[in-house]
């Protein structure tokens, strides 16, 4: 046979078998596979090339650099000598006010070139066309994000204030570089110009606000101007350039990858399985065609090429609508989460589909390759006897294949072999115990098997004896039950505690950056308003950095070294009484005559972090001068009562000469809130922290996330139903042939679809109750090892998983086993 | 045209080595038609696949127009059969996927022949179903299935033709109605016929019979 003719050959039997409807299943299946991996390819290729790509652009600069205080001015004049462009910025969080309305927002007060890399973006209003914009604020305008407007109920053209400026809002705000590395960042965005702050009364000393220098130039330059700069920087500078800005998203975007890159594994797996069983059922129905061919004078060579080419195209095909289905998919995703990302996602590459039509045809070659290799074996001698059908596959080739089509697809996901190894390990453990589990059920629903009625009994004995797909279908919905239900429940579960952590007389506002001058003054203003504060503290930011004279990353454990206590300054106070929710686990709080005395109450959590005891000498810096303190006591803080809580605690007359701020916590209901207007008017430094708006607000980007997973999920609830309508298929042949029989023999249709139903809703309920039981024991595991939560009996889960599972399994086999009471029976016996 | 010697298959069963055929030896010239005769079970089948090359034997040698079809292997008994060898069988075997027409062109394509298609359709005019050439299989009886099938045996101008109980799922008057249409076929294209059948009236159109009992010949002889 020549290549054209095989070719033309395979292509009329490829349509041919299509229209019958034999390609289905099989396709279905690699659409369901290729859509998955594709979905997330095309997600993460987006944000991932946006980030690479423009890294500088993200981060506004080539480097920048931030400072909790203005900078000496000869670093920005050597900048400039090193022939680099800058820019200053601050940053600060304030409660920006318009009509009644309050909200907590990130602002940043730009000058004239900022960014010096990239653009920003802006719209005329919310929800309009944006374009890139290669001004800034004037002086007396600012412009908005679009959350913020929506929060503050405004529109371009509307005024806020801020502190104790007004600002018109110009434009709205749809892309600010700098913003990189907060991927989910919570506060939305006000941006002004740098000439109002002074108006605004924000900046006092202590207060907390981040100066912003931004660099641009050649890169020996900046190469240059880092390695000066390197030496002079102090413990609370952070220098971020492009790799350091890139990291950050990079990370975030690569864990998720690997996240959802799992979840799309169990559906590609189970997609295989379905592949599996409907390339055995095409391979089986192909045998004869086969020995004709082989008849007919086809060598083995013809044969492998015939069914190799038809697998080629079909795979392709397959591939490339799961490709669009991927596509469409990771809109919806993209949709789901758009308001969390860092970026706006830049435009669809050809790599996904590439990596899709490469997903689609190893999954094709590691699942029905092997089966349909058979049919190259299948004797010509069967044109005579029909009962000959070649040797079965060889179960090292069936199981190489797909484990290694496995382990490749995994590897790509994760990019690392022992994660790959670790979940193929334990994927297969979990399917070995809860596909015993099925197995179990389907035995313990066979012995009621004498005590039901004759539906009943056709229902379970069709279970029963083909169990080894039946335990696949459990285990194939069981899984994907699972995952759902476990998101569902950690969701709702997470939820509920953080809302029922704020009972009703328990403070939810803090209000921070009190100058000292004012503090009286708030005093009394609370006490007009009835409002019942905490005592108000003052507090001074400052960074541990020795114990015992060792500087402090020498003094502690490895593990230690990165604690995020070390990165960051500190909240230091002194007081007379310790806080009501504060005890003492060791050492001893402040007696009369310790005022002024160089001692320190530490947290106990940050102690046993650092391995600092009772009588350690410990060394602080806030802001350039040093100074050391002996601990005196250790001290458990209850962090979650929301009240004023620090870190380090000193006695009167020890850190009083630093600029200090003060700060308090209070209980406000919702319907006072406008009292917090009239607050920040009056003491325009004065930040409020709505906590119940900023759990909201978690709350919310939390519920995204677990939703965006959910609708991976779908994937493999999508898979489970190929492998459901695959294995329908593979036992449809012998299934007409019974119902004729059972037909002919005097049996009702009606009969016979009761007894389907009980067959589908059996299964459908038994993978639920496996679901179930998976599900109890994962959220034990998670709430008593990870979440630290109360774990208690999950009852909700053990009806719904099983009550869903029997109505969507239910359905579905009951719609695919409708032939079996629509064809005439004369004719399946005939046809047989 | 045919010829085997000393040939016998044994196979392994559960109750131990079973011998289907026993020490064949037969010649069947060119041109010839051969009726191999016998009860079920008789190994007319067997004896059918291992003349045809389907099979191997046991033991014994089989040559099939000069060649040693035992020392090929399946791929080179595949290439003869596809030059020299038509077959018909009972159950039909016409490929569903395929039309009458493309059934008929399938061995010509396969041997990269030319004008498979003219070829094709002068076939099905010959056998009387000019007007079902892209009928499925499905759609066609029995009758016209085995007449598609009789024109697929012949649209390589087989040296030898192998028929294997060709009426057996026809009633009798298709049956003939198609038997007559074979043997025609036979006689214009000179080939050689090996007809497999339990049916007495059906071997006595051929030239001679090959009568076999538990996997041996009892007696050949020539139609009277």
């Amino acid at each position: 046979m020549n290549h054209a003719t095989r070719w033309r050959l395979a292509m009329r039997l490829l349509a041919r078998d299509w229209r019958a409807g034999e390609l289905r299943i099989l396709s279905a299946a690699i659409i369901i596979a290729v859509a998955a991996s594709t979905a997330i390819g095309f997600f993460t290729d987006r944000l991932g090339r946006g980030m690479v790509n423009q890294s500088a652009d993200f981060l506004g600069a080539d480097l920048v650099l931030e400072s909790p205080r203005p900078v000496a001015a000869e670093w920005l004049a050597e900048a400039r000598e090193t022939g680099l462009g800058t820019s200053e910025a601050l940053k600060f969080s304030s409660v920006l006010v318009a009509g009644d309305q309050l909200q907590l927002g990130g602002v940043r007060a730009v000058e004239a070139g900022f960014p010096l890399r990239g653009r920003l973006r802006t719209a005329a209003g919310p929800f309009l066309t944006d374009a890139e914009d290669t001004g800034i604020p004037v002086v007396g305008e600012a412009w908005a994000a679009p959350r913020l407007l929506t929060r503050l109920g405004l529109n371009s053209g509307d005024s806020l204030t801020v502190g104790e400026r007004t600002l018109l809002i110009r434009k709205v705000l749809t892309f600010e570089p700098g913003q990189a590395g907060s991927p989910f960042g919570v506060a939305p965005r006000l941006l002004m110009n740098l000439a109002d702050v002074p108006a605004t009364g924000v900046v006092q000393p202590g207060s907390r606000l981040t100066y912003q220098y931004l660099f641009a130039g050649a890169e020996q330059d900046i190469a240059r101007y880092r390695g000066w700069l390197k030496p002079r920087l102090g413990p609370s500078h952070r220098l971020i350039g492009v790799q350091e800005g890139r990291r950050a998203v990079g990370s975030a975007l690569e864990r998720a990858e690997r996240f959802l890159g799992l979840a799309i594994m169990a559906a590609i797996v189970l997609a295989g399985v379905a592949i599996a069983m409907a390339a055995r059922r095409y391979s089986e129905r192909h045998f004869d065609m086969s020995a004709m061919l082989r008849c007919l004078g086809a060598t083995q060579r013809d044969l492998l090429a015939l069914y190799l080419a038809q697998l080629l195209v079909l795979g392709l095909l397959a591939s490339a609508a799961g490709c669009l289905l991927g596509w469409l998919a990771q809109q919806g995703l993209l949709a789901l989460l758009a308001e969390l990302l860092p970026m706006a996602p830049s435009a669809t590459s050809a790599w996904p589909v590439l990596a899709g039509l490469l997903t689609g045809l190893v999954v094709l070659a590691g699942f029905a390759l092997p089966p349909v290799l058979r049919l190259k074996d299948v004797s010509p001698l069967r044109v005579l006897r029909r009962e000959l059908s070649p040797l079965t596959g060889n179960a090292w080739l069936v199981y190489g294949a797909a484990i290694t089509a496995v382990l490749l697809l995994m590897w790509r996901y994760t990019g690392n072999a022992k994660l790959t190894l670790a979940a193929l390990a334990g994927g297969a453990a979990a399917s070995a115990v809860l596909g015993l589990l099925g197995f179990i059920l389907l035995a313990l629903g066979r012995r009621l098997h004498t005590r039901v009625g004759v539906a009943w009994r056709f229902g379970l004995n069709n279970l029963w004896r083909r169990r080894r797909a039946s335990v696949s279908q459990i285990l194939a919905f069981g899984l994907a039950l699972m995952a759902m239900a476990v998101i569902a429940l950690v969701r709702s579960d997470l939820l509920s505690t953080w809302q029922s952590q704020l009972p009703v007389d328990v403070p939810n506002h803090f209000a921070i950056n009190i100058m000292p001058e004012e503090v009286e003054a708030v005093r009394g203003f609370m006490a007009a308003h009835a409002v019942e504060t905490t005592r108000i503290y003052p507090m001074v930011r400052g960074r541990l950095v020795t114990i015992n004279d060792a500087p402090v990353r020498q003094a502690v454990t490895k593990e230690a070294q990165s604690d995020n206590a070390l990165n960051r300054e500190l909240n230091f106070t002194w007081t007379t009484e310790l806080q009501e929710d504060n005890r003492i686990l060791s050492g001893r709080w402040w007696r009369a005559g310790d005022a002024g005395r160089p001692l320190v109450s530490v947290e106990s959590k940050l102690a046993e972090r650092l391995g600092i005891e009772v009588d350690d000498y410990l060394g602080f810096t806030v802001g350039d001068e040093v100074f050391t303190a002996r601990v005196a006591s250790i001290r458990s803080v209850q962090w979650d009562s929301f009240r004023p809580n620090f870190y380090m605690v000193f006695p009167p007359g020890v850190i009083e000469r630093f600029a200090a701020t003060w700060m308090t916590s209070f209980h406000l209901p919702p319907g006072d809130k406008p009292m917090l207007i009239e607050l920040v008017r009056n003491y325009p430094s004065i930040t409020v922290l709505e906590m119940d708006l900023i759990l909201a607000q978690v709350e919310r980007i939390f519920r995204q996330v677990t939703l965006a997973v959910e609708y991976v999920l779908l994937f493999v609830l999508l898979a489970g139903f190929a492998v459901l309508f695959a294995a329908l298929q593979a036992s449809l042949d012998e299934r007409l042939y019974e119902g004729a029989l059972l037909r002919a023999l005097g049996a009702s249709r009606r009969q016979l679809r009761s007894g389907h139903l009980v067959e589908f809703i059996t299964l459908g309920a038994l993978a639920g109750l496996v679901a179930a039981i998976g599900t109890e024991c994962l959220a034990w595991v998670l709430y008593s090892q990870v979440l630290h939560f109360d774990y208690s009996f999950k009852w909700p889960v053990w009806i719904a998983a099983p009550l869903t599972g029997a109505v969507l399994i239910g359905a579905a086999g009951y719609r695919g086993t409708r032939p079996v009471v629509e064809r005439s029976p004369v004719l399946l016996l005939r046809e047989r | 045209m045919v010829a085997a010697s000393g040939l016998g298959k044994r196979v392994d069963t559960a109750a131990g080595p079973l011998d289907i055929l026993t020490d064949i030896d037969l010649q069947i010239q060119g041109g010839e038609a051969v009726a191999i005769v016998g009860v079920s079970g008789s190994g007319k089948s067997t004896l059918l696949g291992l003349l045809a090359g389907l099979d191997l034997p046991s033991s014994g040698d089989v040559r099939l127009a000069g060649h040693h079809m035992n020392a090929l292997d399946e791929d080179g008994r595949a290439q003869v059969r596809g030059l020299l060898v038509g077959f018909v069988f009972q159950s039909f075997q016409l490929l569903p996927g395929l039309t009458a027409l493309e059934n008929v062109m399938l061995p010509l394509e396969l041997a990269a022949a030319d004008r498979p298609r003219a070829q094709a359709m002068q076939l099905l005019e010959r056998v009387g179903l000019a007007g079902r050439l892209t009928h499925y299989p499905k759609q066609l009886s029995g009758g016209e299935q085995q007449r598609v099938a009789i024109a697929r045996a012949f649209s390589m101008q087989p040296a030898i033709l192998f028929a294997d109980e060709p009426t057996g799922n026809l009633d009798s008057s298709t049956g003939e109605t198609v038997i007559d249409l074979l043997f025609e076929l036979n006689r214009e294209h000179h080939t050689t016929l090996v007809l497999v059948t339990h049916d007495e009236a059906l071997a006595a159109r051929c030239e001679r019979h090959i009568r076999l009992e538990a996997g041996r010949i009892m007696a050949a002889s020539n139609t009277p």
